[in-house]
Formats: structure tokens, sequence, C-alpha cells
């Protein structure tokens, strides 16, 4: 055969690949560049803006060894407790702690400081924690500031990039393909280490708003990676979970650790605090209490539910408005826009749209990963969201970090060059833009919708073993039509591959769910043929691909031993 | 109905179709204006205003959001 890699799309080398632009993967960038490699970001948007904290964060979970609620052993040993048989401590002890100090260091540096004008720490506790672990900080630019950072490494970025497939040799990740979501160009990225950073899986469940792309979570994290690392044989945890919070009527904005943990308070249409009815920490119930409780209490007839802060002094509700800005950057639009005034009015909340994450702020769902970052694929690293041991601000700063440091090591310690197949990338290719060639008529948007109608009913915040089926039969039927949905340009050849990630999330997620018989974490896995948390499941559910499909494993966690440091 | 483009105090640098994280705003190179091509996957996330140089973004929510 005389065709040659460049007759395919344009050739790009690089050590380490960073697909994801976002939280953890600028971190990763980081951690990779400062160890002198050559670093390479993909990401459908800018690496300024993107993922889900584009417009800012107003938050960072750590202990500050100022108490004894506030060390490395009592922080753990409330992680080992609200995200018991989801969460790794071996792998939270290396990702986050052995981390934090230096990333502290790193955000000073960069200039996006955790402490406030004053040059005191701001914090705040909420979602059940022992004690204020949440530092409030203007987290407006901190995405454009690492972004800043990682480019003065010089660690380049390919922009307006839809990644859709890694590339293998002999059970090795060696890199991966993709295309300019404008022009539609074809890339072939050869890499001696690839970290995937995509997120968790939005727009999988019916949007209580109706709007698909009204997420609390970056709409564009659709499960990239998990759908790409499963093909490719590496390992997932966590998959069975359902995420869903509690967001202002209409508008699925964070900001809900910053109303409660302002001290707002949750109550029902005769003014009830009613939290304290279903968890002894009202307000400050962990985040699945809280959506039970709203969410019961508006079935059960005891709605609207609202978060007054009305009670609060006027410093307070200046610090609240400002940091809920710092959060969602709209979310005082909104508010305004509502003609509301937080000092005298209610705001009225719901329970959120549903996602595929992780349970806890602690810990995520999707590639399982070891205290080096790595998959069970070598050659294929995790961070953020997409990686079971990864979550929220804090573990997506240092674990994103650590990841790009291991990466980077691997890419080092290599001396075998990667062969890449001309036929594998051919066969990607051809996956990638079929869709443009497509000649039936179903719309994504529809097709999509339906998707998330019958999983809501199906595998939703109640599910059961039969139901579990059925959307497991409905998928495989969907599954049929989604080569007759055709897209029209790149842009919406980008949106149908997505529809086909969140496809086989949903697969993931309702096999997972099946072999956990047992309810945990309330409605983020409640089974109602097992509404018991079962003390035999403190562990993962852990999947992989087969020839015959799906196989599930459960693995069992330690939770007796808090690790050394 | 999410980014309003004030034509008048709009530059033409193009940052907000660079930034925005959804795909949703194209640079119209002949009317040096952003155009909202994709209205209906706007996350509100706000980037585009925060990074505009001239202040030419307002975010509007539109009823199907504000009175759900």
């Amino acid at each position: 055969m005389s065709q040659r890699i460049e007759n395919f799309g344009e050739l790009i080398e690089t050590d380490v690949l960073i697909v994801g632009g976002g939280l953890a993967g600028n971190n990763a960038a980081i951690g990779a560049a400062e160890k002198g490699v050559k670093v390479l970001i993909v990401d459908k948007g800018s690496i300024e803006r993107c993922g889900a904290i584009a417009g800012g964060v107003d938050h960072f979970m750590a202990y500050l060894n100022t108490d004894a609620w506030d060390t490395r052993e009592a922080y753990l040993e409330w992680v080992g407790k609200i995200a018991r048989g989801a969460v790794n401590l071996s792998v939270q002890n290396a990702v986050f702690c052995r981390e934090l100090n230096s990333a502290i260091e790193r955000m000073e540096r960069i200039g996006c400081t955790l402490k406030q004008p004053d040059g005191t720490y701001y914090r705040t506790s909420s979602l059940g924690q022992p004690g204020p672990y949440f530092i409030n900080f203007n987290g407006k630019n901190l995405k454009p500031l690492l972004a800043r950072e990682a480019r003065r490494l010089n660690v380049r970025a390919l922009e307006k990039f839809s990644f859709s497939g890694l590339l293998t040799e002999d059970g090795k990740v060696i890199g991966g393909v993709g295309f300019n979501i404008r022009s539609g160009k074809f890339y072939i990225i050869k890499a001696k280490a690839t970290i995937l950073a995509t997120g968790n899986t939005n727009r999988i469940f019916e949007n209580p708003s109706g709007l698909p792309f009204n997420t609390w979570q970056c709409p564009a994290n659709t499960g990239a990676a998990q759908t790409m690392a499963f093909e490719v044989g590496a390992k997932l945890a966590n998959m069975e979970f359902v995420r869903i919070t509690v967001v202002p009527r209409g508008f699925s904005a964070a900001g809900l650790n910053a109303l409660t943990g302002m001290g707002g308070k949750i109550i029902n249409a005769v003014g009830e605090e009613f939290m304290f009815r279903y968890h002894p920490s009202g307000s400050k119930a962990p985040r699945y209490k809280l959506v039970e409780g709203v969410m019961r209490e508006i079935y059960e007839g005891r709605g609207p539910v609202y978060v007054d802060c009305r009670h609060l002094s006027e410093s307070e509700l200046n610090h609240l408005k400002k940091t809920l800005g710092y959060d969602k950057d709209t979310l005082p639009d909104f508010i305004e826009q509502k003609g509301i005034d937080l000092g005298k009015d209610l705001l009225e909340i719901m329970a959120s749209e549903g996602m595929q994450g992780g349970p806890s702020e602690v810990c995520s769902s999707g590639i399982m990963i070891d205290e080096k970052t790595a998959s069970t694929i070598p050659g294929l690293f995790a961070a953020g969201d997409c990686a079971d041991q990864m979550r929220c601000v804090h573990i997506c700063t240092t674990g994103g970090y650590l990841s790009g440091k291991m990466a980077a090591e691997y890419a080092i310690a290599l001396n075998v060059e990667a062969k890449i197949n001309l036929s594998q990338i051919k066969q990607l290719k051809d996956k990638t833009f079929s869709p443009l060639r497509a000649s039936g008529d179903v719309s994504q948007r529809k097709f999509e919708d339906t998707m998330r109608k019958m999983l809501w009913q199906n595998a939703g915040p109640c599910r059961n073993e039969r139901s579990l089926n059925v959307a497991l039969e409905k998928l495989e039927e969907l599954e049929r039509y989604f080569k007759e949905i055709k897209a029209q340009n790149y842009h919406e050849l980008m949106r149908v591959l997505e529809t086909y990630q969140i496809l086989q999330v949903a697969k993931m997620m309702c096999t997972a769910s099946l072999a956990r018989k047992e309810t945990r974490f309330g409605v983020y896995h409640y089974r109602t043929d097992y509404p018991e948390t079962k003390e035999d499941f403190e562990g993962q559910i852990i999947l992989w691909k087969t020839d015959q499909g799906i196989k599930t494993e459960f693995k069992r966690l330690d939770y007796n031993r808090i690790p050394e440091p | 109905m999410p980014p309003v483009i004030d034509k008048e105090k709009c530059n033409g640098c193009g940052i907000c179709d660079l930034h925005c994280p959804l795909d949703v705003i194209y640079f119209d190179e002949k009317a040096n204006l952003p155009v909202i091509k994709y209205p209906d996957e706007c996350w509100h996330c706000g980037s585009c205003r925060l990074d505009c140089p001239t202040g030419a973004i307002n975010i509007r929510f539109g009823p199907e959001m504000l009175f759900l």
C-alpha cells in the first residue's frame, strides 16, 4: 500500500496529548509542560473558556490544619463516610492530599488567589461537611489564568476541535484523531501518552425546563472520554450513578452551596424548613439528601420550594450576591430579570435535570484510575470528572496536575517508537464522518429528546431490574436508528457524535446499575426493588468491554484505614 | 435568547466566537459582526460577555426560563 498518513489528514506528533481543556485538562497541561515535554491540548471550545467552570467558580474544598476537623485525616474520614461505596481512599490521598499544598501555591502564583482581598480565607460549610471545608474565592478568571500559564509553558492548543477516537497499537494508546468543527479538517495525533479529561455526561436525562442545553454542568460534556476509553478496553467505575442537584427554577445554574453555605434556608410552601425532617444538618445536608427533600416536598404537594435569604445581614447578602456571580456569571442577571431581591424575596428552586456523574463532591464516574492517574490501558490516563476518583474544583486542580506529571514521566520513559496503522486511521475517519453521508431523515434533536425521556422514565432516580432492562432494550433499538441521523455541517457532526456518546454511556449506566442490587446515596442510586443500603456493596461496580458485551465485577474497598500521608 | 450584541459597541474583534464553549457564536466576516447561530445551544455561561473588550454583550433570559 503506497498510501501515506498525510493523505488522510494532518499528522501532529506530541509527547502528551490532553483531550479536554477544562480545569483538569489545563492543570494537566501545566503539570506535563513543567516536566519539559511537548504538550498538545484539544478542545471543542477554547482553553480560556471551556468546560464546567468556563464562566467562573467560587469554591475550592481544602483542609488547612487550623483545627481537629481541618486535617488530612479528618477530611479523608469524612470522604470515606459521604462517598462510601464509590470512593477509593488511597487514590484520593494521592490525587488530592499529596497535591493540595502545591495546588494552593500554584493558584497564588498564576494570579488566582484563594484568599480575600484582606488576605484571609472566607470559609463556608455546606453539603454535610464537618467544618467549613469550602474556601470561597473569586474564580471568575481561573480558566483564562490557567490557560495563560499553559501557553507560557509552550503548550499547544487545537481549539474548536472535536476529538473522535483513540489510536492503539498492541493494546497501548498512541494518540487519536479528530476534526476542526468549522473547517472539517482531519487530524491524526501521535502521542506517547494521552490524558482524557472531558468531564461527566450531560444531556442524558429529560431536562425539566424542556431546554436540553440548560444544564448544571457543561452541556458539551457528553461522555466522550468514557465512550472512547471503553472502546479501547479500559475499565470504568461508578457508572451506575445519576447525579441531580438543586437549582433556581427555570435556570440550571450552579450556586447552591453558596446559597446554603451562606445561611440560606430551604423552605416549603408553608415556610417550614423541611430539610430537618430528612437530615439533621437541615439545609446544609449532603446534596443527594437536598435533592430528595426538594423532590418529595413538591411531589407530595408541599411545594413550591424556596431558598430564603431574607434573614441574612446586609454584609452577608452583599457577599452572597457577589459570590453567586463568581460561580455562575449570569445567575445575578437571571435573579434580577425575574425581579427578585434576595434580601426581600424568596427564590424558587427545583431539582435539576439528571446527569451521569459521581455520587458526591469527592469522586466522579468514568475511567478507573490508580494512584498515578493511569487507566488500565498503557498510555492512557484520565483526569477530572471523567476519572472515577476526581471531581469538583479541588480535585480537578490537584489531580489534573498530577495526571500531567505522570503522563509526562510515562512519555519520557517510553523507548519504543509507536507505529500508526493506516487501516485504523481509515476506519476511524470513516466512522467520524459517516453522519455527513447518512441518508436518513431522523433528527438528532428528536432522537436525543426521546432517549432522554425514556432514560428518565426507566433509569432515572427510580429504577428497578425490569425498568433497567427495558431501558437497555430500547437503547439497542434506538441505536439502530442512529445511523439515520444526518449532519448538515461540521457543527452538527460534532453534536451527532455527542449523541452517540450519550447513548454509549447510557448503556454502561444501566448495566452497572443492574449489578448494584441495593440503594446508595438516596436518589443517586435508588433501586425500588432493593431499597436498602447494604454493607456488601461497600465498593465499586467495575465494567469493561468484551466480545459478549459489557462485563461487570464488584470490587470491595477498604474504609477501615486512613492511608499514610 | 441568550447573548444580545450591541452593534454600536461591537469592535469586531471576534473573541466571543473564539471563546464560546458551545460553538454558538459565529463571527460574520462580511458584516464584521458576531451572529448567534445556535441560540438553543447557549449554556448562559457568560464567557462571551466576560471577555468582550467593549462591553457590547448583554445576557437576556427568555420567558421560557424566567417564568417556568
